[in-house]
């Protein structure tokens, strides 16, 4: 395998990737940000910790457009970062995944890492707005989360790598004994202690917001490393 | 004494290019250069952490403390790591 190609495409296909996602988010996921922050802002008004002055706003303003500007740029960085996972997962894999070409093997790992390292560690831990976070139990929320997309993700490889042992018609086992681990783990394994306190219509919008965002990259991920493989070919 | 020729060291210069071709044919049989694999797996754990968890941590290599109040990458990565589904605030 050509070294330096392989890294390249990979790298670029999830730079494109994450370019998109930014795109997405900035156009679905930036106005209920804006919408969960003014309530935010609202209740540092109410509570006294801040008061309603254009200094105030001066001040927000700033940081609002700096954190505006940082979502695309933010994407890219996250679709390198998660692309080159990606690439790794399917160089090493892509003979034994199903589908005629690279794309459609491409598009099929994607699919399974978007089961198992975001859409199930999303059930357990769903993406919250501004407001609804507790900063005092971030860094618990954090190991929460990255556990669970670890425990989930290592235990797809493990599960995987025993179906190898099953006859053809047996491989189900391994699915079944995936689902039946990772159910456990959901159950076990802690669930996020912050209160929510903003309106329920705003979180569910949001949170659906933030599946479609995502979900964008993990399409784009797919199909462009698929092409870029067929048409480069770097082994 | 003898010395090295120009043929002679055009011929080595032709080995030592027909062995690299050859390593290289072998490990694209065997699959993915061990190399590559490291490199990206570094691109992965350093992205994720900048956008996901970073509080300060890596401009206070240069700042010291002061990072942590201003947290310009906590900032700069807010709106995606909540779009995104990572813990924030």
């Amino acid at each position: 395998m050509k070294t330096i190609l392989f890294i390249v495409i990979v790298l670029l296909s999830g730079a494109f990737a994450g370019l998109i996602h930014g795109i997405v988010n900035f156009a679905i996921v930036e106005p209920y940000l804006d919408q969960a922050i003014g309530i935010e802002n609202q209740n540092l008004f109410d509570s006294g910790e801040e008061e309603d002055t254009p200094q105030f706003w001066a001040e927000y303003d700033g940081y609002r457009t700096w954190q505006k500007s940082g979502q695309i740029l933010a994407g890219v960085i996250l679709g390198t970062s998660v692309g080159a996972l990606f690439g790794i997962v399917f160089a090493l894999s892509k003979n034994s995944l199903p589908g005629a070409n690279n794309v459609k093997k491409s598009l099929i790992l994607a699919g399974i890492m978007w089961f198992t390292m975001y859409l199930i560690p999303f059930l357990k831990y769903p993406a919250n707005p501004p407001t609804v976070g507790d900063g005092e139990t971030v860094v618990l929320r954090a190991i929460l989360y990255l556990s669970f997309i670890a425990i989930s993700g290592l235990s797809a490889v493990i599960f995987y790598k025993l179906s190898k042992r099953f006859d053809k018609n047996k491989k189900i086992i391994s699915i079944i004994g995936y689902a039946i681990f990772i159910s456990a783990v959901f159950i076990i394994i802690p669930e996020n202690p912050d209160e929510i306190s903003a309106p329920m219509n705003l979180v569910n919008e949001f949170r659906l917001m933030s599946v479609l965002g995502v979900s964008s990259f993990w399409i784009s991920v797919g199909v462009i490393l698929g092409l870029l493989w067929n048409r480069i070919e770097p082994n | 004494m003898n010395f090295i020729g120009i043929q002679e060291l055009k011929y080595i210069q032709r080995m030592l290019f027909f062995m690299s071709e050859s390593k290289q044919i072998s490990v694209s049989k065997t699959g993915v250069s061990k190399l590559a694999i490291i490199a990206l797996a570094i691109v992965f754990a350093a992205g994720l952490f900048v956008v996901g968890f970073d509080q300060g941590h890596i401009f206070s290599i240069v700042y010291g403390e002061q990072a942590f109040t201003d947290l310009y990458i906590h900032e700069l990565t807010h709106d995606m790591r909540h779009a995104a589904g990572f813990p924030c605030h």
